[in-house]
């Protein structure tokens, strides 16, 4: 069985974003790093590995250059090969473009399985799994928390606010993985060397035959009109205990309207 | 008969020391198998000679201990002087009027030579009564003597009084030997009251059974004395002949503070490209360099390091005298293997097979109350559990106590090293702390656009590098201020952050911050074995401090310091760093800061790890202390270089203390006991340690409310500026 896990390089979340003229994400200004909803994928794909349910897992990333030390990070914790698209008509791209570029190479690599991470750590938008799940005609299950294939299907349990489903699909399908699987393994610095060496192909929009009009800012259903950071978390209010301290904290709620 | 007593005599010496001398060769082998020493580890003759003196000679470390060092000394210089008799005795194999050349028969030689003898047989009651006092069998594991080999360290000192009588009867013997009125065969003249005594009580026995006496004990005290070498070669008791190396050998001036770089094969290993074949760390015990082996073969098994052991003393199962014993085993149980040629190792037994690819760390099955079972020399599982591994919080007591200058911590983390580096394996928890320093370049992952938060508050405005759009730190400041991650992100330790600065800004020095362009110096990373992770913060930390043309630096926090000032170099970065203890000392007696207000607080002051043990700063804090008026400070029952661990140190502090009691509540306690107001400390860890700790105690009621922990500078603070310190202190730390 191969697996194919889709990987976001994404700004640091601890960094401080700056943004370009265009409202796009200022790359060039922030550090970057392996999106870690997606590291769960990964580890979730390596272990399907060392089960023996699965032969081989290959990263696909879009992105910008340093996009490749994400695949690389990939490829520490385990893995067998990268694709990295890059292009530059792919800046701005909304999710309809990242997906379908994203479709278009899972389809050449060919894959019985696609895991990715439940939504990314920067733009949040977690739709990308359902559209690549659409493009390819694969079965979907998403947020799995645990994740089983057994034969030509794959088992997921899903919590939602109802409670925890458990839903199986026949093979091919799109899994997205939630952070309640355990978190990737920590790279030993042998691996990290070791990853160098394996294979990670550079892809651009003509290898895959994807129309660069159908991507890139112009094309983005979407448009970024203002930015403004959200407002520094306030200091919280201290309620010192004189005796009134219940009454001062059901005060506060009532206040708020929680009460 | 003394053609027989010729022969019988080197018959004997040739076989003994012949056996001796295999065995050495032997374990020399063994030692070739290892890895070279690291260069730099040869100092000169005069450093070499020095240390000697000092160690050796002079056996500085063991008078650390009054009663042991002295018993100690009496039998060293006693060996050194009864060396003489032996020539002597081996001279008169040949000669029976042997004298030593150019000293003769001086009666001073007699009286030393008795003397000597008599205060190793006292020294040998001495250490009768400590073994007694101090068994293992009756104290359990506080004995220091717990896990070490009681057997031979009995037959040594028996073999000791056995070396000793043997050689005053024959000496009382010669004596008597003599021709009436002549004194021609005796190495001495008068003065050996010890054999004099011997030769009254032998003289009935009339000259002829004098003279056979004489030949039979001479005989027996060399048999004792070469069955001793061979004995020796193959024991604990091999420091006799491996100390003499070990402690030449050894990093001077002590080998705590900077860690060594990764050395493979005498190279440094370069991270950024490293050789196919380098190894990271020590994973097998030839791994360690010949230096390594020769530590664990020098190991006496006194247990010095094992009672000062934080982790041992609240009951984990790290020894460090364990741990080096058990490696020396294993190095022995797997020698056949390493010093075996390709071809024979596949004649070895399958014993020797399984020992030679028996892994170094590895899970043993132990239970806590069984330390030692988590140390298998010979296996079957691995040789040491990683609970003992991940139990040292580096705090270098064991080195600080060692006689024979063992290297243990170097051994522990090189050790580390391996696990984290080659197979990832290291307590879990801690690699939240790795992916934080690797992502946020600090280990609680806030990131570096919190690092002015603590200057918020100040009423002065502190000066950032590059805000101004400087390139290089102005000529007009005196100190960069490396502010630290817990320093700058650590709520109690931005309190300390926020007393250094408004203490610097009161004695009017002008000091930079760098802000957002410091990351953390890697300690965590490298104590815990990741030296990959260390490098890469270190090089990026040295850049930045180079490019702003930083020279003296100024930091709060124990582990910065010790980082800054002693590994940076290592990596090209070169500074004057100062830690605020001895700044601020100096301030106060230049007179810069003048403490007026009392603080009329009862104050106890823990030493940390890395600025006292580490780095020898001891005085600075307790001056600080000592200038504020009214202030009282007692003294903690272990403090200076017997300090006794916050138990943060060796990125301790990142993991769950899951095993026997939690070393800063043990070390609150010992605070408490002097009954403080204030529990000063200087260094962030220790006081969220303690703070912890002192606050865990007043929850259970056993603390007062009202007992603080806090740096010395905010001690200092509350006598210069005392508007500013109305809030009452936090004590309890921020958790990771």
């Amino acid at each position: 069985m191969k697996i194919v896990v889709l990987v976001k390089y994404v700004p640091e979340p601890t960094a401080t974003w700056k943004f370009a003229p265009d409202h796009t994400l200022d790359r060039s200004a922030v550090d970057g790093r392996l999106s870690e909803l997606d590291e769960y994928a990964v580890e979730q794909a390596v272990r399907l590995v060392e089960s023996g349910a699965a032969s081989e897992v290959t990263y696909i990333t879009v992105g910008p250059d340093k996009a490749r030390d994400g695949l690389q990070k990939a490829l520490a914790i385990g893995g067998t090969a990268a694709i990295h698209v890059s292009d530059e008509a792919m800046h701005g791209s909304d999710s309809v473009a990242t997906s379908l570029v994203l479709a278009k190479a899972v389809e050449r690599v060919g894959a019985d399985l696609v895991l990715t991470g439940l939504g990314s750590t920067d733009a949040e938008m977690s739709v990308i799994p359902s559209m690549v799940a659409d493009r390819l005609g694969f079965h979907q299950a998403t947020f799995a928390g645990e994740l089983t294939v057994d034969g030509g299907s794959v088992s997921i349990s899903r919590t939602t606010d109802a409670g925890t489903e458990r839903v199986t699909a026949a093979l091919p399908a799109v899994v997205s993985i939630t952070d309640q699987t355990p978190e990737a393994r920590y790279p030993a610095f042998r691996a990290i060397m070791m990853a160098k060496k394996k294979p990670v192909e550079r892809l651009t929009l003509a290898d895959l035959g994807v129309d660069a009009s159908a991507v890139g800012l112009a094309a983005a259903g979407t448009q970024v009109l203002s930015i403004t950071p959200s407002p520094a978390r306030a200091a919280g209010t201290v309620v010192t205990d004189d005796g009134t301290g219940a009454a001062q904290l059901a005060d506060f709620l009532a206040g708020r309207g929680h009460l | 008969m003394l053609t027989a007593r010729l022969v019988i005599g080197l018959a004997m010496t040739v076989v003994l020391l012949g056996i001796a001398g295999a065995r050495l060769r032997y374990l020399w082998r063994l030692g070739s198998a290892a890895q070279p020493i690291e260069p730099g580890r040869r100092t000169s003759t005069g450093e070499i000679a020095k240390a000697e003196l000092v160690e050796v000679v002079a056996q500085r470390k063991l008078f650390q201990w009054t009663g042991a060092g002295l018993a100690h000394a009496a039998v060293f210089w006693g060996f050194c002087v009864l060396l003489l008799t032996i020539v002597e005795g081996f001279g008169s194999l040949f000669t029976p009027t042997f004298q030593l050349p150019v000293i003769g028969n001086w009666p001073a030689l007699g009286f030393f030579e008795d003397l000597f003898a008599l205060l190793c047989v006292a020294a040998i009651v001495a250490f009768t009564i400590i073994r007694i006092r101090q068994s293992p069998r009756t104290e359990g594991r506080k004995s220091r003597f717990f896990g070490s080999h009681l057997g031979p360290a009995w037959f040594v000192l028996f073999m000791i009084f056995n070396v000793v009588w043997t050689l005053l009867i024959a000496r009382g013997a010669q004596i008597n030997a003599q021709e009436v009125n002549t004194t021609d065969r005796l190495p001495f003249l008068r003065g050996a009251f010890a054999s004099q005594w011997f030769a009254s009580l032998l003289e009935p026995l009339g000259r002829h059974t004098n003279e056979i006496l004489e030949t039979v004990f001479l005989l027996l005290a060399l048999a004792v004395l070469l069955g001793f070498t061979v004995f020796v070669t193959y024991s604990k008791h091999l420091h006799i002949l491996l100390s003499l190396p070990n402690v030449g050998l050894a990093r001077r001036p002590r080998a705590l503070g900077a860690l060594l770089p990764v050395y493979s094969s005498g190279k440094e290993v370069d991270f950024e490209d490293p050789g196919e074949d380098d190894l990271m760390g020590v994973g097998k015990v030839e791994d360690f360099t010949w230096k390594g082996l020769l530590d664990f073969g020098t190991c006496t098994e006194c247990g010095r390091c094992q009672s000062q052991c934080p982790a041992w003393n609240t009951g984990k199962p790290l020894s460090p005298k364990v741990l080096m014993m058990t490696l020396r085993d294993h190095a022995l149980a797997k020698a056949p293997y390493l010093t075996a040629s390709e071809e024979a190792r596949a004649g070895l037994t399958p014993e020797q097979q399984a020992v030679a690819t028996l892994p170094l760390v590895g899970p043993t099955g132990y239970a806590v109350e069984d330390p030692l079972a988590a140390y298998t020399a010979s296996g079957p599982v691995a040789v040491i559990d990683p609970d003992v591994l991940w139990s040292c919080t580096t705090c270098g007591a064991c080195v600080e106590q060692c006689p024979v200058d063992i290297e243990h911590v170097d051994h522990i983390v090189d050790m580390r090293r391996h696990q984290v580096l080659m197979e990832s394996a290291f307590p879990e928890e801690a690699s939240v702390m790795l992916n934080n320093l690797e992502h946020a370049a600090d280990p609680w992952g806030r990131g570096a656009s919190h690092r002015l938060d603590w200057a918020e508050s100040l009423d002065f405005e502190v000066r950032v590098f590059g805000a101004a759009g400087e390139e290089r730190i102005p000529d007009d400041v005196d100190y960069l201020f490396w502010v630290g991650c817990a320093g700058a992100l650590d709520e109690t330790a931005m309190r300390t952050t926020r007393a250094v600065a408004t203490l610097l800004h009161e004695a009017s020095v002008e000091f930079m911050v760098l802000g957002d362009g410091e990351a953390c110096t890697g300690d965590p990373a490298r104590r815990m074995g990741h030296e990959f992770l260390f490098q890469m913060l270190a090089q990026q930390n040295v850049e930045t401090l180079n490019t702003a043309g930083a020279r003296r630096i100024v930091v709060t926090c124990a582990h910065c310091f010790n980082t800054l000032a002693n590994e940076y170099p290592q990596v090209g970065g070169h500074y004057e760093v100062v830690h605020h203890s001895t700044l601020l000392a100096r301030l106060v007696a230049e007179g810069r800061l003048t403490p007026v207000a009392e603080v009329s607080s009862s104050v106890t002051y823990h030493d940390p790890c890395y600025l006292g043990r580490h780095n020898r700063i001891f005085s600075a804090p307790r001056e600080v202390l000592g200038a504020v008026p009214g202030l009282r400070l007692t003294e903690l029952p272990r403090n200076r270089e017997r300090s006794f661990c916050c138990g943060a140190g060796g990125a301790r502090m990142w993991m769950d203390e899951n095993l026997g009691q939690r070393i800063n509540v043990v070390r609150t306690d010992e605070a408490l006991s002097v009954r403080p107001d204030v529990i000063a400390a200087a260094c962030p860890f220790c006081i969220t340690m303690l703070g912890d700790g002192v606050a865990q105690r007043q929850v259970e009621g056993t603390a007062a409310a009202g007992i603080e922990v806090v740096d010395i500078a905010d001690v200092l603070l509350r006598s210069i500026r005392p508007d500013l310190t109305t809030d009452p202190v936090t004590t309890q730390g921020q958790q990771p």
